[in-house]
């Protein structure tokens, strides 16, 4: 058995390593966390990156584990982007640390941490109990928000123009024409809504959609962030919302059972919504998200 | 701490280590702040009931004494236990290295489980751990008891390793290939201390002058390898596998019976298979998840044996011996509601159980069944109910046994990691 054991090792070594194709000049490899950073990154970068995003859209970005095919991805990357702010807290960094790759570690020019390049909303995960999921330094689900968006863009179209100061011009151009787009789209939009509608969101997770929209949020079905609803919160809050006008978004990963309690009693309704566009999204189709996220609100 | 003054921090740190590997950033006032340290405090507590009584060795791994009296996995009094709780300390040293430090709390003694340093900016992959710390070998042996999907410690890790698996003081070297299927490579330097594959006495001295078969063998006396395999299959699914072994350069034991001292000087070594798979659902708090693990591992100790009477007069029983041994575990996960778990775990000790040991013996193989409910209310923490059903061999025929435990386990502070 011995003898057979260093063979049978070799065997497998070189059956992995056989595809491997020497590296050619050729764009940026570029990992995202999110699918908003990754179409962020495509509409930037365009032909100058080559973009794969982890997070699939329709899975809590909270919960991922940190996966080796994650590992093998960020092994090869050239460009790390993360939202930050705790929101990949439980496995990116788990994953960073088995790639094994300085260029990505935090504080090289390969780490681009979103959180860092804006202003963000406060979080409500730090008032009350500590559940094990505090967001200190802000809420870090500003991907809903087209107008930090464009700010990201931005940002990023100043990293990657270090990244490959050949193109920087380019691509400095190209982030600001993203940038303008997504504010544009974000104004024509918020202009269809009629104002002072209210939601219930499920967690703090729609919160920034009251920054570019003429809406604003009542509560929460959460009682506290990562604890499910509970009977007792959830009539509280049809309490205190009785005979108002309003609606329930809830993430497409979110359980239905907390708002359809407050469909029945309020008579609201519920809306899934997607927070994330496609793994594999250019532009246009964060656009379009935007767009569904509009028409869960009546029109003025 | 904010984020700025962070990147501050580990700036500086870097800097202060004489490398220039830290990117410009955005200039900023430097401000002394707290050293970049995270904690997090596991505590647990477990409930044990022996519904019926059995036999707690099963054959061939528990007649003879490892010289460790922790007590083995289910070594729990009846009524509450404390359990395992940890508190653990990781730091950063800028982004040039980084380090551990868990201990283990039992109610009775505090242990160094894991210390060690890890680089972070070696290129190529490489990477380099130093210090005390749990080998990469196998899939579970590197995980803390809290992380595990079961109360206790597979046998087969329990029973050729040791109680705390294989855990040693020495340097690992790992390998990650540039290829989209995930390859680890590593290599372990180990000091060789752990119970069921590097036993280690040391020299005795001679009995009124008639010496001992046991002989001083400096460190390190043990090296491991691991391979690690682990394919992309997109978003749902996940798998990995490895292989891995190891070869002691010197395995000993020592036994005081009623007259004399029965030493064994000689060699080990061990070689494995394991793999995980996950299904990921994208149901709510892991509705519909699945999760498949198994671990084969097959050890071979090979010893010279000479006994010594305490009067020194008498030496006798000198042979030279083979232990061949092995055991498995297969474990099934599945989240059949949101927040709630149900687990089956199969095991066996000892398909192979041939003791060189006097005339000779094969012995019979140990099973042992689990079935587990798992109940986290918030991510931090677990109530989890388990049943074994212990079927062990004995020297000469079987003895079952029913146990029932209820643990309780809350992680406090920083954010684990949810490892793969």
């Amino acid at each position: 058995m011995s003898r057979h054991i260093p063979g049978a090792v070799l065997a497998l070594i070189l059956l992995v390593l056989l595809p491997v194709t020497p590296a050619l000049a050729q764009p940026l490899q570029v990992v995202a966390s999110t699918p908003s950073l990754g179409m962020l990154a495509r509409a930037v970068g365009d032909d100058q990156v080559q973009v794969r995003v982890l997070a699939p859209a329709d899975r809590d970005p909270h919960y991922l584990d940190a996966r080796p095919s994650y590992m093998a991805q960020l092994r090869r990357a050239d460009l790390l982007l993360e939202i930050g702010a705790g929101l990949e807290e439980g496995w990116l960094p788990a994953a960073v640390r088995g790639a094994a790759n300085p260029a990505i570690n935090s504080g090289r020019p390969g780490h681009f941490r979103a959180a860092d390049h804006l202003t963000l909303r406060a979080s409500i995960t730090v008032e009350g109990p500590n559940l094990g999921h505090v967001h200190g330094e802000g809420n870090p689900h500003f991907n809903l928000d087209p107008l930090r968006m464009a700010s990201l863009a931005v940002a990023l179209g100043e990293r990657l123009g270090e990244l490959r100061p050949d193109e920087a011009g380019i691509i400095r151009a190209r982030a600001a024409e993203v940038a303008t787009g997504l504010r544009t789209h974000a104004e024509a939009l918020a202009a269809t809504v009629k104002p002072g509608q209210g939601f219930v969101a499920y967690h703090e997770d729609l919160d920034y959609l009251t920054e570019w929209l003429p809406v604003q949020g009542l509560g929460y079905l959460e009682p506290v962030p990562g604890l499910p609803p509970t009977a007792r919160h959830l009539s509280a809050l049809v309490d205190g919302l009785q005979g108002r006008d309003g609606r329930v978004l809830h993430a497409v990963y979110q359980p239905a059972r907390g708002g359809e309690f407050l469909q029945r009693h309020l008579g609201w309704p519920v809306h899934r919504v997607s927070l994330e566009p496609p793994m594999d999204a250019e532009l246009e189709d964060y656009l379009r998200l935007m767009e569904t996220w509009v028409a869960t609100f009546e029109r003025s | 701490m904010t984020a700025s003054s962070t990147r501050l921090l580990r700036r500086f740190s870097a800097a202060a280590a004489g490398l220039a590997l830290v990117a410009p950033l955005a200039s900023g006032a430097q401000t002394q702040d707290s050293v970049d340290l995270k904690l997090s405090l596991i505590l647990e507590g477990i409930y044990f009931n022996e519904l019926r009584e059995g036999h707690r060795d099963p054959a061939g791994f528990g007649g003879h004494d490892h010289g460790d009296d922790h007590g083995h996995g289910d070594g729990y009094d009846e009524g509450f236990n404390m359990g395992h709780s940890e508190l653990v300390i990781e730091g950063r040293l800028g982004e040039f290295m980084e380090g551990v430090l868990n201990l283990g709390i039992t109610d009775s003694d505090l242990a160094v489980e894991e210390a060690y340093l890890r680089t972070r900016s070696l290129p190529a992959g490489f990477q380099i751990k130093a210090g005390k710390f749990f080998s990469d070998v196998g899939y579970i042996n590197n995980s803390h008891p809290h992380s595990w999907d079961f109360v206790d410690r597979p046998l087969v890790n329990e029973y050729l390793f040791g109680d705390h698996g294989l855990q040693e003081i020495g340097v690992q070297a790992t390998w990650l290939a540039p290829t989209r299927t995930y390859t680890r490579l590593g290599l372990e330097l180990l000091q060789g201390e752990t119970s069921g594959v590097a036993n280690y006495r040391g020299a005795q001295d001679d009995v009124e002058g008639t010496a001992r078969i046991l002989e001083d063998t400096e460190g390190p006396r043990l090296i491991t390898a691991f391979a690690k395999f682990a394919p992309d299959l997109g978003v749902d699914h996940a798998l990995q596998y490895g292989i891995s072994g190891g070869y002691a350069r010197r395995f000993q034991e020592t036994e005081e019976h009623s007259s004399r001292y029965e030493d064994w000087n000689g060699t080990a070594w061990f070689a494995g298979l394991d793999a995980i798979y996950k299904y990921d659902a994208g149901g709510n708090y892991g509705h519909g998840n699945w999760r498949l693990q198994s671990e084969y591992f097959y050890r071979v100790s090979d010893v010279d044996r000479r006994d010594v009477s305490f009067d020194g007069l008498t030496v006798s029983n000198e042979q030279s011996f083979k232990n061949n041994q092995d055991g498995i575990y297969l474990q099934g996960v599945y989240g059949f509601a949101p927040r709630w778990e149900a687990g089956l775990r199969a095991e066996a000790l000892g398909l192979s159980n041939e003791i060189g040991r006097g005339a000779g013996d094969s012995l019979d193989t140990s099973y042992r069944y689990s079935a587990m409910v798992t109940f986290r209310p918030i991510e931090p923490v677990f109530l989890r109910a388990q049943l074994n059903h212990n079927d062990f061999a004995e020297e000469d025929g079987r003895e079952r046994g029913l146990d029932f435990m209820l643990q309780l386990n809350v992680a406090l502070g920083a954010h684990g990691a949810h490892r793969f």
